[in-house]
């Protein structure tokens, strides 16, 4: 199978010939790829050359953290690429904003009201977690369309605190 | 003399003095909240005792519910550990009530430099320079900090009475945002510490932080360890230490820890403690504040001078003399700690919680990991998100650094996002390599994305191995998808296997 995959928009051209090689822009490869015990920390020896990596899957790409440095990689594979670029690109960006929790935590203070016309980097909600108060701020202008949690609340990861139209 | 220590805490520190304890065969009391039933400080103590809910003000800050314990189990002795309720007077008064060795100084001390108004006014009296700032004690209002901050310019830092670790600290560059400042630092101090006063301090700029580790026992002795250098934070929280500091020389290390006896004197302090100091640029130094406790760094102090301070603490709490006159204390190489947090230091440093499933610490000549968590312990998000300190040693300064590198890439932790790049990063910049830095490095001079272009040959490996990965994820669902015997729907497999390629 052939993939294209892309850090920081350089491409390259990967093909998994089978178990034990893969060809990287022309040059045919000996591997040797393991998980270490089934996590997502992986062994990769690359003709001789030991690496070790963590690889996580993200939303839209993989984060691979290789000593102590963080890629953003884009996996492709040709087929999938193909059909991207006859769709044509381009998301229309939505209406409604949805504020999330990016951890786990207490909401402390909600300084702002339903129907409140608020500014770019304005402070919607704070949020206790891990024994530090974290202010949370409005991406960009808009009004607050609706309140979905209480001073008080404890919230979850990527719970929806407000909307923001 | 106590036979059992109850240790009033959890994580790494609990497990640091329960360790000390063992050493000496004194019997250990661990408590715990329910969210740390699997703790290790609880398995490894010999009586445990749960305190209630995972929240602090329910478990950990119950000095009730502890002493009940204390007098339930019959330990004789409290180890507060740092945080909770190490620098509670009323805690240590309540113990010697009941007649429970507090391991730390009288509560007359801890009320003395617990009030940083005024600890400010009582180390002044004995002569030792403080950042110019408020000297009246007490409440101030609002009306009071906004009338007072110009005499003292910007910007200007504001803080808790009752602080510590950055909370309730704000910084001021100029009146018009000082309000709203003043109202965040009050509610974060309130919420920290039960107590919403605040005070003002000039901020001194390219200044360092530089600590001396104070250690006195009750026949009026009083030593000093040396120093170290916790200029490296970000929000007033510290993530690197080291000892010695690379800005110090002896006479400047000299000056300062006969200054930081002076103030420990002041107070008549007895046990471990540490002077915090600003250092500028002109290398002028000035008392910051003083933690009357065991600090989170002290194993930097420990590695440099091969001086146990947790079991010095447990010898001076039982009445006995200092080990060692100022004379004998030596120091030895260079030592550096990292704090690994549960933090994403490429996503703005979010605290990260989870299940630890997998963890390789490192090991190896001149290693130390100290830790109270281990495969299968759960990160909440009650407690402070520091996981792990990796401590080195080394003969220089320089194979520190090399040894801090390398344990660092054989540290590894799956479950939780840890900041372990943001060290690699930090033990590679030529700054911190060369000892040029203070406590805005961090936030103003320092980025995780490294200055040099694309390293081609590592980014080709990188995109190799998210590849393999992302084949292998294709592999194994295009074999479930070809079983034959399917436990659901086919709609519900093709479900699947669409959102398997997002």
């Amino acid at each position: 199978m052939k993939y294209v995959t892309t850090i920081e928009g350089k491409q390259f051209e990967i093909e998994v010939v089978d178990d034990r090689h893969i060809r990287v822009g022309g040059r045919l490869l000996e591997v040797n790829f393991e998980t270490v015990s089934g996590q997502p920390v992986y062994s990769l020896i690359l003709d001789g050359k030991s690496y070790e990596s963590y690889v996580y899957s993200g939303d839209e790409d993989w984060q691979v953290l290789l000593r102590g440095r963080q890629f953003q990689v884009k996996v492709e594979d040709e087929r999938e690429k193909r059909l991207k670029a006859a769709a044509g690109g381009g998301v229309a960006e939505g209406g409604e904003l949805h504020l999330k929790a990016p951890m786990p935590g207490l909401v402390v203070a909600i300084p702002v009201n339903e129907g409140d016309e608020v500014k770019k980097g304005q402070v919607l909600v704070i949020l206790e977690s891990m024994k530090m108060q974290n202010e949370l701020k409005s991406p960009r202008d808009g009004t607050i369309s609706h309140i979905k949690v209480k001073a008080g609340e404890s919230v979850e990861q990527k719970q929806v605190l407000l909307n923001l139209h | 003399m106590f036979k059992k220590v109850l240790v009033a805490n959890r994580g790494e520190i609990a497990v640091r003095i329960i360790r000390a304890c063992r050493e000496l065969g004194l019997e250990t009391v661990a408590v715990f909240s329910e969210a740390d039933r699997n703790a290790l400080h609880v398995r490894y103590a010999d009586e445990a005792y749960l305190l209630g809910a995972a929240p602090s003000r329910e478990s950990y800050l119950r000095a009730d519910k502890i002493l009940d314990v204390a007098r339930r189990s019959g330990a004789d002795a409290i180890h507060p550990g740092y945080g909770f309720l190490a620098e509670r007077e009323d805690f240590a008064s309540k113990c010697a009530d009941l007649g429970i060795t507090f391991i730390g100084p009288k509560p007359s001390a801890i009320a003395a430099m617990g009030d940083k108004a005024e600890a400010r006014a009582t180390v002044i009296k004995a002569g030792v320079p403080v950042v110019p700032g408020t000297e009246d004690v007490g409440n101030m209002t609002n009306d009071d900090l906004l009338r007072i901050a110009p005499t003292i310019g910007f910007p200007l830092l504001i803080k808790a009475t009752a602080g510590g670790g950055g909370k309730g600290m704000r910084e001021v560059r100029s009146l018009e945002e000082m309000p709203a400042l003043l109202a965040s630092a009050r509610r974060e101090a309130e919420s920290a510490f039960g107590d919403g006063n605040v005070y003002l301090e000039k901020l001194i700029e390219g200044a360092r932080h530089i600590e001396f580790q104070i250690m006195a026992d009750e026949h009026g002795n009083v030593i000093h360890l040396g120093e170290r250098e916790c200029s490296i934070q970000r929000r007033h929280q510290k993530l690197v230490e080291e000892a010695p500091s690379p800005f110090l020389d002896d006479e400047l290390r000299k000056k300062m820890g006969d200054v930081a006896v002076k103030a420990a004197q002041a107070v008549n302090y007895v046990n471990a403690g540490t002077i915090e100091c600003l250092v500028d640029k002109d290398r002028n130094f000035y008392f910051l504040e003083m933690n009357t406790r065991l600090q989170v760094e002290h194993p930097v102090t420990e590695l440099v001078t091969g001086i146990d301070i947790v079991a010095e603490q447990l010898r001076i709490a039982r009445g006995r003399q200092l080990s060692y006159t100022q004379e004998q204390v030596q120091f030895k190489g260079h030592a550096i700690e990292c704090r690994v947090n549960a933090e994403d230091p490429f996503n703005n440093f979010i605290p990260s919680t989870g299940r630890i499933t997998h963890s390789i610490i490192p090991t190896g000549p001149g290693v130390r990991v100290d830790t109270g968590v281990y495969p299968g312990f759960e990160i909440t998000p009650y407690y402070d998100p520091m996981i792990a300190k990796l401590i080195v040693w080394g003969e220089t300064r320089a194979q520190a650094i090399l040894r801090m590198r390398r344990a660092l890439e054989e540290y590894r932790i799956v479950g939780v996002r840890t900041n372990i790049p943001f060290h690699q990063t930090l033990m590679d910049s030529h700054r911190f390599m060369a000892g040029q830095f203070d406590t805005r490095f961090v936030e103003e001079r320092f980025s995780m994305e490294t200055a040099s272009e694309l390293d081609e040959a590592q980014a080709e490996i990188a995109a190799i191995l998210a590849t393999l990965v992302a084949h292998k994820e294709t592999e194994r669902s295009a074999q479930i998808v070809r079983g034959n015997e399917r436990d659901t729907s086919n709609w519900k497999w093709v479900g699947r296997w669409e959102r398997m390629h997002r």
